[in-house]
């Protein structure tokens, strides 16, 4: 048991002494520890590069270790990267590596330090790291000057796309610094007391001459910056290929891409590398290079195409072999040679390849621009070629081009040469129609000629049928193709030719016959399609030797350009083409059947529409016969030939009145613009009158007429209004137009008769001759009254009678108010001269009523006499002349003859009867005035003197005095 | 009295020596340099707008006044007032020529590092006007009978785009370069403005002495 114990204890004891061994040894660092540790620093590249050495290595020892590289930031503690670096090591080499910063190194120290560690399979118990090396300082600031700002990193180059910080390091220590990328203020993170970092994301090409970064302390005056050249991405060049021309040079080209063009970085470059021979060039252009292919006869090449630039590399590569790329040069000396009317000899020449090789050559001819022949010819240098079948005259170009006919790549560029073929004699007749104008019988032949040659001239024979032995030759120079010719009414037959510079066509013959022939033929409609009109007709018992198809190009109302076409004789149908046909024009087609004897016979006529039209206008509709339930409709001058489609019938259109039903002929129908309507259809085309019936007297309706094809019916959009007569107005109209012819007699009757009327009727003035009631008095009461003048009379008074009823009394006696007082004051005028100073009242004239005193007369001194009030103020001024007075007073009288009725004045006049042996007449004053002015004369009835044997009564003075005394109007 | 004005003024060319024939001096010489230094003022506002725009922001920016960092080998043309009226017409004329050797040099390096053929062409332009200039210059000074100014050994003007210079500080210079260019330009117009003056015939006015003695 102790002994247990004892031998427990002894080998707890030598394996406790074993494991303190083991420990001492496994602990113990191996000595491959890196030594030397240098740190260099590459502001270009914005690197650390480090070098080292392990000098514990055996000698010829290689062992394969792991470095591990530590990198801190600003301080040791600030580990950064951490980055494993195996190679194999040999005893005192000197270990190199690099680590590119993205922060620029100018702006923090950094530390490095590494640890080895044997990772190598010869070496046991691998796996142990050798301590640290002692960290080394990288601090580029060091370098700086005294500038008091640095920006970084200066004047880099990057890609497009990349990402770089930019730092700037400030020895003036202010916070107030900006930054500005491109003069737009950028904003970092501070990394350091005086070190603030940027990092800008997926940079751009701005311009060649670089990005500016600046940054400036505010309102100091210190900047700093830097350039950033951003440059393209470098393209892999596009279609990289070569090829050779004579088996000694080899051109390769390519598509260089866009290049940037920095300041800082020159244009990439483009290198070629063959493979086979080991040989390269730097090429001298950027988008081909010339290759000298080596007399070694080699055939197969690898070429590798390296674009670089400061940035990136990129490369193309192609195998071939070198007779596979054979691209000959342009053929040239191609020459025509023998050219004739139908042949033509080609010459050419081409640029040898090597030895014997032969060439395949293709030869191509084009008339009016599209080939018509194509030959391959195999030659070594000199080419010929016979072309045939030629036109005569024509213009022909040839082209050649060649290739490598070992392994085709490609043709050669083209040469080209234009020739033109000799001329030859027409070959065929000339194509001849004829015109034929009824009226005047001339024919004219119209002509198409394929010639073979430019046609000089038409010759023209005219043979008379019925006359053999007379010709008639004409000549018509080209380019004309048709003349007129003028026939009698006999036969004729013509002959056309065509004349080139060689000689004459064949002779084209038409018979014109002097009878125009049965124009009364069969008509019918052709149907045009998309390809033109389907013509067929009936074929012509007999002795038909052909047909001609004639119609006119144009409109019918246009000059016609008339077209033919000529048939065999078992034709039946054809269809007409013309790019000059239209949609909606009628075209008429004759079909002639061509004799035997060359004579033309009419046989159908035929009208038809490439496409048939809608109407585009309505006929002009005459309406006529208006009733109170009916009227007309008429367009006789619609023509149903000049419309763009065949006229199937028309429509009449009645908008009936509101709530009124469509009569049962009519067709009841919805227009476009939703108004109901009633329609009747007319499915004659020749019917061209309607009479719309069963209307309602006195009512409103609209219509319209409109022709229908079978596309569809006309315009809609023109109504007419009408509106139907009253029932009873044509009863009206029979007693009202005689009356009104009555009427219109009679007053012709009164207006010739005007004069007569007049004079009965309504006199110009009051003639006492002339009137009837003097007549009248003569004959009947008394003989003796005869009319007494005025100007006879010698007005001595006036007397004015007081009327005790009479307001005209009052109103010249009594009534005083300031206006009539005004009118009566200048009321008395002199009638007769007098002195100035006449104050007292004076002798008057006295019209006494009813009778008149001529003793009175001789009161002489009377010279003024009253006015009435109601003569106008503004004659007062004026009356102060004779002229003016007497006018005034003229005037009043009228008035008075017409207003004031007799019996109602105050102041009468009787008709003054002066004795026609009244001495008296001569001594009349200049003016004097007419009974007439006073203005309330009554008639007075003239008394003969001998009547009037009473003096001047006291009355009659009296009277006087009180006209002077009441009214204070006589001074 | 007025007769007496009237008649003095009307024989005033009659003078003989008011009247100057022969040869016309410097004068003319000196109108046509100061002609020229106004056309390259006009030229270069144009060639300065183009080129800073092509340098980029903030050289084109029209307050940027960047400090004359790498710039100190160009001629100054600011100068103190009073010292540029003290100077006399040889040192006038002296300073102009040797500034504008000086500047036409640096010109042509920048011509050579533009990027693009129209800038190139406009530089090229602006150097043969100012090659003009210069010759114009020295044409006046040989005129008075001033001796061209030899270039000390060792002081040429010379275009260093060094690797040390960074970019952004030679545009710094480049901008400097056309900014004392148009600031000589602004000098030497005044220069030969002043020169033409002093150059004009003497007494070319009579004075006259006219008195009044009472009306």
């Amino acid at each position: 048991m102790a002994l247990f114990a004892v031998f427990q204890t002894t080998f707890l004891l030598a394996l406790l002494s074993l494991r303190t061994y083991e420990s001492e040894v496994l602990s113990e660092p191996l000595p491959l520890t890196p030594e030397s540790l240098k740190v260099s620093v590459n502001s270009t590249c914005q690197c650390l590069h480090l070098q080292w050495t392990v000098h514990s290595l055996a000698y010829h020892q290689e062992l394969k270790m792991v470095f591990q590289i530590q990198i801190s930031r600003f301080k040791t503690s600030n580990v950064i990267w951490v980055e494993n670096y195996s190679t194999t090591v040999k005893r005192n080499q000197v270990l190199h590596w690099s680590w590119e910063s993205e922060l620029p190194l100018e702006c923090a120290a950094h530390f490095i330090r590494m640890r080895s560690m044997v990772d190598d399979a010869r070496i046991p118990k691998p796996g142990f790291w050798s301590n640290w090396s002692s960290w080394e300082e990288a601090d580029a600031q060091n370098m700086l000057g005294h500038d008091p700002l640095f920006v970084f990193p200066k004047d880099k180059l990057v890609e497009e796309g990349s990402n770089v910080t930019i730092c700037y390091v400030s020895r003036i220590h202010q916070d107030n610094i900006s930054c500005y990328l491109e003069g737009v203020q950028i904003y970092g993170e501070q990394l350091d007391r005086s070190v603030s970092a940027f990092e800008l994301k997926n940079v751009s090409f701005i311009r060649e001459k670089g990005t500016n970064v600046f940054c400036k302390v505010d309102q100091g005056g210190v900047l700093g910056g830097i350039v950033l050249f951003v440059s393209k991405v470098l393209e892999e060049p596009k279609d990289f290929s070569c090829e050779t021309q004579d088996l000694k040079t080899l051109t390769c080209t390519w598509d260089p891409g866009s290049d940037t063009g920095l300041t800082k970085q020159p244009s990439q470059s483009y290198t070629l590398f063959e493979s086979f021979s080991g040989k390269k060039t730097l090429c001298k252009h950027r988008n081909w290079c010339d290759w000298q292919v080596a007399q070694d006869s080699q055939e197969t090449f690898n070429f590798t195409l390296l674009a670089e630039n400061y940035l990136r590399k990129r490369s193309v590569s192609i195998l071939f072999n070198l007779t596979q790329r054979v691209h000959p040069m342009t053929p040239y000396n191609l020459l025509p040679k023998n050219v004739g009317a139908t042949k033509a000899t080609m010459t050419w020449k081409v640029h040898s390849i090597g030895n014997n090789s032969t060439l395949l050559c293709q030869l191509e001819l084009l008339a009016e621009g599209k080939v018509i022949q194509q030959s391959n010819v195999s030659i070594k240098v000199n080419g010929e070629y016979l072309l045939s079948e030629l036109e005569p005259d024509t213009e022909y170009v040839a082209r050649v081009r060649c290739a490598y006919t070992n392994h085709f790549w490609k043709w050669s560029e083209l040469i080209s040469q234009k020739f033109n073929t000799a001329e030859a004699a027409p070959s065929e007749a000339p194509d001849v129609w004829r015109n034929l104008k009824l009226v005047s019988g001339h024919p004219t032949p119209l002509s198409k000629v394929h010639a073979n040659g430019k046609i000089l001239f038409y010759n023209v024979i005219v043979e008379n049928l019925d006359k053999p032995s007379r010709f008639e030759v004409l000549s018509i120079p080209a380019p004309a193709s048709s003349t007129e010719l003028t026939l009698d009414q006999c036969s004729y037959q013509i002959h056309v030719t065509a004349h080139n510079s060689v000689g004459p066509s064949p002779a084209s013959v038409i018979v014109v016959s002097g009878d125009p022939g049965n124009e009364e033929v069969e008509k019918g409609r052709v149907n045009g399609t998309e390809d033109g009109f389907s013509v067929s007709w009936k074929p012509q018992s007999g002795d038909a030797t052909g047909y001609v198809v004639e119609w006119c190009d144009g409109p019918q109302d246009l000059p016609c350009v008339l077209q033919w076409k000529n048939l065999g004789p078992n034709t039946t149908s054809t269809v007409i083409r013309s790019g000059a046909f239209r949609p909606g024009v009628r075209y008429n087609f004759r079909i002639y059947g061509i004799s035997t004897r060359r004579m033309a016979h009419l046989l159908e006529k035929k009208a038809g529409y490439l496409e048939e039209l809608a109407p585009s206008d309505n006929p002009q509709v005459v309406m006529s016969k208006l009733t109170s339930r009916s009227f007309t409709l008429s367009w006789k001058d619609y023509s149903t030939e000049s419309q763009p489609g065949f006229i199937q019938g028309y429509h009449v259109y009645l908008k009936p009145k509101a709530g009124e039903q469509c009569h049962p002929a009519f067709e009841k129908t919805v227009l476009p613009e939703d108004s109901v309507c009633c329609k009747y259809t007319i499915d004659n085309p020749e019917q061209k009158t309607f009479v719309v019936e069963n209307l309602q007297p006195e009512s409103v309706y609209e219509f319209i007429v409109t022709p229908y094809t079978s596309v569809g019916e006309g315009p809609l959009d023109a109504f007419t209004k009408v509106t139907t007569l009253d029932e009873y107005s044509h009863t009206l109209i029979h007693i009202i137009l005689p009356m009104i012819f009555c009427i219109l007699i009679v007053m012709i009757i009164c207006y010739l008769k005007s004069q007569w009327l007049k004079e009965k009727c309504y006199p110009d003035s009051p003639n006492p001759y002339k009137s009837s009631v003097l007549s009248l008095i003569k004959s009947k009461e008394n003989p003796h009254l005869t009319i007494m003048y005025v100007n006879d009379c010698v007005p001595d008074a006036i007397e004015v009678i007081n009327k005790p009823e009479g307001s005209k009394i009052q109103f010249l006696g009594t009534r005083k108010s300031p206006t009539e007082t005004e009118f009566t004051k200048p009321a008395y005028l002199y009638l007769l001269p007098t002195e100035k100073n006449y104050s007292g009242p004076g002798p008057c004239i006295c019209f006494e009523n009813f009778t008149y005193n001529q003793a009175a007369s001789d009161f002489a001194s009377c010279g003024h006499f009253p006015v009435t009030p109601q003569a106008p103020r503004h004659q007062l001024g004026p009356l102060t002349s004779p002229e003016n007075l007497l006018k005034a007073l003229e005037q009043n009288y009228m008035n008075s003859l017409g207003e004031i009725p007799a019996g109602e004045a105050n102041l009468n006049y009787v008709s003054q009867l002066a004795s026609p042996t009244s001495g008296d007449k001569d001594s009349l004053p200049t003016n004097p005035p007419e009974p007439a002015l006073c203005s309330e004369y009554k008639m007075q009835t003239a008394i003969p003197l001998g009547l009037a044997s009473a003096p001047p009564s006291e009355n009659s003075s009296l009277s006087s005095t009180t006209l002077l005394g009441q009214g204070e109007h006589c001074r | 009295m007025l007769a007496c004005l009237c008649t003095v003024l009307w024989h005033l060319p009659a003078v003989p020596a008011l009247n100057r024939t022969g040869d016309p001096g410097p004068g003319p010489s000196i109108q046509k340099t100061y002609d020229l230094t106004r056309y390259l003022e006009h030229q270069l506002r144009s060639l300065a707008g183009t080129y800073l725009n092509y340098l980029g922001p903030p050289f084109n920016e029209p307050d940027f006044n960047p400090p004359r960092l790498g710039a100190e080998t160009l001629p100054r043309a600011t100068v103190d007032l009073e010292v540029w009226r003290s100077l006399n017409d040889r040192l006038r004329l002296t300073q102009n020529y040797e500034a504008y050797s000086h500047l036409l040099c640096y010109l042509r390096g920048l011509n050579r590092q533009a990027a693009t053929a129209e800038l190139r062409r406009s530089l090229a332009h602006f150097c043969t006007s100012l090659q003009g200039l210069l010759g114009s210059i020295a044409g006046v000074m040989a005129a008075l009978g001033y001796p061209l100014p030899q270039p000390l050994p060792g002081t040429e003007p010379t275009w260093t785009p060094g690797p040390a210079h960074s970019d952004f500080l030679q545009k710094m210079d480049d901008f400097w370069l056309l900014k004392e260019l148009q600031t000589w330009l602004w000098r030497s117009a005044k220069d030969f403005n002043r020169l033409k003056k002093k150059m004009q015939p003497p007494a070319a006015a009579v004075t006259l002495h006219l008195e009044a003695h009472g009306f």
